[in-house]
């Protein structure tokens, strides 16, 4: 088996540190699911998650408005907890966020908008926190919509 | 850290290839060395004298040609898709190159990522 694979022992071992950026929306993909799942799979390898990114429609994650039927997962509630249980930053995109009706408080005001529904802990920033995270060591995994 | 943005979606049938251009141009105005592919339907954002007026949408033919202002290291185009969609190399934004997709162009960046 001398051309096994060999490209496989090129690949570096997983680093410890990992980024998520989820860009698929709850409910019409199985991003935010998967992302959770994975999540919880690298705290339970010992491993850490530097921050939780929200970028185009995963935006849709941090609104504290999503009220699904009661007998399914409240994905917005369940990372939300996630967050806050282990300290984690979980950001959503300024722009994608405005251009999707996901306001904070101070942006509520700048707009004139008549409500806000940013859930804690989530917060809203720009993209210099994503580029952050591909500057630093931390490995930056993406979950889109087709996944 | 070189970064390899990809764009496979069409310019104005999704937003998701014009979210991927803010991310890169997010980088270079961090400093940090960033190049875009285009490939399937993604290579129609490279064609010249787009009029984006009648869908109410802004052109990204003049967003794309900062993109070198701007830091952006590279506009790189597929070739297979190039062919795919009938564009040769003079039909395309003068910054664009033709390249071949494939591991060894990924290679050669530490960071690649796909629009959503």
């Amino acid at each position: 088996m001398s051309n096994s694979l060999p490209e496989q022992t090129k690949t570096p071992a997983p680093a410890g540190v990992f980024t998520l950026v989820i860009t698929g929306a709850p409910y019409s993909s199985q991003a935010p699911q998967t992302a959770l799942q994975f999540a919880h799979a690298v705290l339970a390898a010992n491993k850490r998650i530097d921050r939780v990114f929200l970028y185009g429609d995963g935006v849709h994650l941090a609104s504290s408005l999503s009220s699904p039927p009661s007998d399914e997962l409240n994905l917005s509630e369940a990372w939300a907890a996630f967050l806050a249980e282990n300290n984690i930053p979980g950001v959503a995109c300024i722009a994608s966020a405005l251009r999707r009706g996901l306001v904070n408080e101070s942006e509520r005001q700048r707009y004139e908008l008549t409500a806000s529904n940013l859930r804690a802990p989530f917060e809203i920033a720009g993209l210099g926190e994503w580029v952050d995270s591909t500057a630093s060591e931390s490995r930056v995994l993406y979950f889109h919509k087709g996944g | 850290m070189s970064t390899l943005i990809i764009i496979d979606q069409p310019p104005y049938g999704s937003w998701e290839g014009r979210e991927a251009l803010d991310m890169a141009f997010s980088l270079a105005a961090f400093d940090q060395p960033v190049s875009l592919l285009f490939c399937g339907a993604g290579v129609n954002w490279l064609r010249k004298g787009q009029d984006a007026a009648k869908v109410h949408q802004k052109s990204i033919e003049r967003n794309l040609s900062a993109a070198p202002i701007f830091g952006v290291e590279a506009l790189l185009a597929d070739s297979h898709a190039c062919d795919q969609y009938g564009l040769v190399e003079t039909e395309l934004l003068d910054q664009a190159t033709i390249t071949d997709f494939g591991p060894e162009l990924t290679a050669r960046f530490d960071h690649v990522a796909f629009a959503g």
